[in-house]
């Protein structure tokens, strides 16, 4: 057992947690965060995408240790008054069907916009890459990232 | 209040913002007081009598709280086509007496962790007879070969379909063309694995099952039959599904376990949930198969007769396998105006993993095989194979050879459109040369699809509840299960504008078997239609209850009002009457006390497939489509990449049109998979790519342009002209992609996926045939 401090979504936590647990494990079954979805535990879907300081990352490949000192993001720390525009782009767009893939496919978005601004539908496709859907097709995730850009440009 | 219909508009989801937040709750989010982990213990043979199952070791593992065996069940057998297809019921919940394939279930362990469960697993021990085992559907069929069930040949469904005179028609024919195609398996990958949660209560003998599933209703029957308790004392709960595409359409051992095991438990709640190698490996899969065909045409282009022999691998037990072999025998004839067919459809047990339903059905490889084979009879005989398609489509109001009644059909109207707007006839049959060997190529295929299927029970039944309250909040009760798809979304529209309100007033519940009326699932494209003119049916009967008070209010004649934009109106002058929150209100007051409940239910008109002759109307009506792809083929590495999918759709009337869109653009990337990379390998049985790793779904980086077109035929049946649409552009996608491939570099791949190295090789065999 370690004991560490987290900082989730703004809040700090301080827990004991094994060696080998996984950060997805504290964040789902101590922390009641169940929008960080669960899929293949081996980092090749996506759907368990957090961000650690702004960036993504998968949340079944980082031992709850490693996330200590970092800002760790969830889906539920996402919106503050109102949705993120990411968010929003997904609703007006239809970028969402079983919504599995969703919380993990926006934070993903967040972390590309974050840091590119103004992507091309292929920067965003490319940022995009590790994050699977057996839905949409991709069609609309794109179109509502691309969007989402447009309107956070508008008001930064 | 926005107050204008939504139906027709591309409103959000009604779903999308828990999605969007991360509060969408889905069966594995649960957690209960005391829950316990289940897991199943698999067969390692792909075939072997079961001697002897010691479980001692296990229950004295601390922390396990209970293990089961078929000795626990009643050992009823289920299968999913069972009311028509009484034979292909061959599956225990638990096995006993045989492991048919390498995952077959036969023993479930419910404790305290997952990991004391695995540990438990290790420590029961079974001993087995290793029997000889057959893997190749060909082989099975054979004398001799190893006998899987008791099924002569290891044929467990055949469907023999003949109409008119097919060697007559052959003979009498300018062309005739022979192809052989083969068609691999694959996994449906929707991104939440199977999981379920089974809770036995103690002094009322009954069950809850939360489940991620496309049919709670399916699973209760099953449930009920295989537990031997009434389906009234078992309660199906479906939550948020994180896709399904067939692959949750059953009850499934770990369903049944979880609720054998709880009971074992005295009543704590056991969570199942396959593992991703698990879910690749042991849930369904799709049927691979092999189209043998022989066709003929006239010169002029009519289609004389198609014949041949189809052959499916189905795997270790039944499942859907009779509806899977229907569709992949019989969607052409939904497509093709044709007098004479002989097709021979076996579905052959193997001790391969269970084929089962996968969006398209077998509509799928039928897709491929027809339509690449329909692109080589109009090259045979130099016809444009647009040209040839519209001069054999089928047309509206016709009855198809087997007896479907084709009502509303755009199919023609389709193939026009995609046409135009592909640039069909500037491109096609024009050697473009992008850059050195590399060509572009562009290719057509069409397709039917039906919406439902007569293969389940007995009716095709769809229920829908709708209850006004007081205070003017409208709640859905409807037992369709949106799996991803938009149901709810699409329920919610017919439910508005059917009973005049706002799209934000309806509030629904789906689907819950105790609360929510019946429906048979989501599947076969059929929910838009049947469970749609349920609720609109529900909906009308909700608003003419309060017409009614309305009208003695007003001392009018109901006929004369209506609700519309939330108010209530007198139809002929068109005057606002009351609100719809005031008329509610009435409803409710003093002198009337009526409680608004409408309801709902809608069956097909419909007629099962008679296996004997292949005919019946299996759906209600019949939803068609024309697909074009532009590829371009680098012939230096075989590489084929897909440039645009043109997708023209006869959808009726889209009632959400963003949702139909989102339809049809999920189905053609994964039609693209398929097409391209997609293949579940096994080998003696064993799936060999069980990860996301090693079976490659299409990624974001391989979106391509999509061009979606609706043909809005109103169809006559369907709520608001609406037909179902959740398959139909999956089916064309590989015979399009394939058919472009020709036309860019002349060579005709018959089996998927398309894979460069089989690009290379079909273009050295030309070229050394050239050579010759």
């Amino acid at each position: 057992m370690k004991s560490v401090t987290l900082d989730v979504n703004g809040k700090v936590f301080c827990l004991d947690v094994p060696d080998g647990e996984l950060l997805i494990e504290t964040l789902r079954d101590r922390l009641g965060l169940l929008g960080t979805k669960y899929s293949c535990l081996e980092g090749d879907c996506g759907v368990c995408t957090v961000l650690a300081d702004g960036k993504n990352v998968l949340s079944c490949l980082m031992l709850t240790v490693e996330a200590e000192g970092r800002k760790i993001t969830t889906i539920e720390g996402l919106a503050q008054e109102s949705l993120h525009p990411i968010q929003q782009a997904f609703i007006d767009e239809g970028a969402v069907q079983c919504g599995f893939c969703t919380p993990g496919m926006i934070l993903a978005a967040k972390s590309l916009l974050d840091s590119c601004p103004l992507p091309t539908k292929e920067e965003i496709a490319h940022a995009l890459d590790g994050n699977l859907c057996r839905c949409t097709g991709y069609v609309r995730i794109i179109d509502a990232v691309l969007s989402a850009a447009q309107k956070m440009k508008k008001t930064p | 209040m926005k107050t204008t219909s939504p139906v027709g508009k591309s409103v959000p989801r009604i779903d999308a913002r828990q999605k969007v937040t991360g509060e969408a709750v889905y069966v594995f989010d649960l957690k209960f007081p005391g829950m316990l982990a289940g897991k199943m213990l698999r067969s390692p043979h792909a075939h072997a009598r079961i001697v002897k199952i010691d479980t001692s070791k296990a229950e004295k593992l601390p922390g396990v709280r209970a293990v089961v065996t078929a000795e626990d069940t009643p050992k009823i057998k289920f299968g999913s086509n069972e009311y028509f297809f009484p034979y292909t019921v061959d599956q225990y919940p638990l096995e006993f007496e045989k492991v048919r394939y390498i995952g077959d279930e036969i023993a479930a362990v419910a404790a305290v962790d997952e990991a004391t469960a695995e540990r438990a697993l290790s420590l029961i021990e079974v001993e087995y007879e290793v029997l000889p085992a057959v893997f190749d559907p060909v082989e099975a069929m054979k004398p001799g070969a190893p006998q899987i069930h008791t099924a002569r040949n290891n044929i467990g469904v055949m469907l023999p379909v003949c109409f008119g005179d097919p060697d007559r028609a052959l003979r009498e024919s300018d062309y005739v063309h022979e192809d052989l195609f083969v068609l691999p398996s694959a996994a449906h990958a929707a991104l939440e694995p199977h999981v379920s949660i089974g809770q036995y209560e103690v002094s009322a003998n009954r069950i809850t099952l939360w489940s991620s599933t496309q049919a709670p209703f399916k699973i209760r029957e099953a449930m009920a039959k295989t537990l031997k308790m009434q389906e009234a004392d078992i309660r199906v709960i479906k939550l948020n599904v994180g896709g399904g595409f067939g692959g949750k359409l059953e009850m499934f051992p770990m369903d049944f376990c979880a609720c054998l095991l709880s009971k074992k438990c005295g009543g704590a709640p056991v969570k199942m949930m396959c593992t991703r190698q698990e879910v690749f490996s042991c849930t369904r899969r799709k049927h691979p198969m092999i189209y043998k065909l022989k066709s003929g045409v006239k010169k002029d282009g009519t289609l004389m007769a198609i014949t041949g022999e189809v052959i499916a691998d189905g795997g270790a037990y039944c499942s859907y396998g009779p509806t899977v072999i229907a569709a992949g025998i019989m969607r052409f004839m939904m497509v093709y105006q044709l007098k004479n067919i002989r097709l021979f459809g076996s579905r052959v047990y193997t001790n391969n993993p269970i084929s089962g339903a996968i969006r398209g059905f077998g509509g799928v490889q039928s897709g491929f095989a027809i339509e690449s084979h329909m692109d080589m009879l109009a090259r045979g005989i130099g016809m444009d194979p647009a040209e040839f398609r519209l001069k054999n489509a089928t047309d509206p109001n016709t009855m198809t050879i087997n007896k479907m009644i084709l009502s509303s059909n755009g199919l023609k109207d389709c193939i026009r459109k995609a046409v135009e707007i592909s640039g069909w006839k500037e491109k096609y049959g024009v050697k473009k040369e992008e850059a050195p060997g590399v060509f572009r190529g562009i290719g057509l295929g069409i397709a039917a699809d039906v919406m439902g299927s007569k293969m389940y029970k007995s009716h095709e039944s769809a229920g829908s509840i709708i209850k006004v309250e007081e205070d003017g909040s409208v709640y859905l009760f409807t037992g369709a299960a949106d799996t991803g798809q938009g149901s709810d979304t699409a329920m919610a529209q017919i439910a508005a504008h059917e009973l005049g309100v706002a799209y934000e007033r309806i509030r629904i519940k789906a689907a819950d078997t105790e609360i929510t009326p019946f429906d048979t699932g989501s599947f076969a494209s059929r929910v838009t239609f049947i469970s749609g003119n349920a609720t609109k049916n529900a909906a009308t009967d909700a608003k003419r209850q309060i017409l009614d008070v309305a009208a003695q209010e007003l001392k009018l004649d109901a006929q004369d009002l209506d609700i519309k934009d939330e108010q209530v109106v007198n139809k002929k002058s068109g005057k606002a009457l009351f609100s719809f929150d005031q008329a509610v209100v009435l409803c409710y007051s003093f002198n009337y006390g009526r409680l608004i409940i409408g309801r709902g239910n809608y069956n097909p008109k419909t007629t099962p497939i008679d296996f004997r002759t292949g005919e019946g109307n299996i759906s209600g009506s019949y939803g068609f489509e024309a697909q074009i792809a532009e590829v371009e083929v680098d012939t230096k590495t075989g590489r084929v990449k897909v440039l645009k999918m043109y997708d023209v759709h006869d959808i009726g009337y889209p009632i959400n049109p963003a949702s139909v869109h989102g339809q049809i653009e999920g189905s053609i990337v994964m039609g693209l998979g398929y097409t391209l990379h997609e293949d579940l390998k096994f080998k003696e049985g064993r799936v060999v790519n069980p990860s996301f790793s090693k079976y490659r779904i299409p990624r974001s980086t391989e979106m391509i342009p999509i061009e979606s077109v609706f043909i809005e035929t109103n169809d006559p049946q369907g709520p608001f002209g609406a037909k179902g649409m959740g398959e139909a552009s999956l089916l064309p996608t590989a015979a399009a992609i394939a058919n472009a491939i020709y036309d860019a570099v002349g060579v005709q791949i018959k089996d998927l996926p398309i894979t460069p190295q089989k690009v290379l090789a079909a273009l050295k065999d030309i070229k050394n045939r050239k050579q010759e």
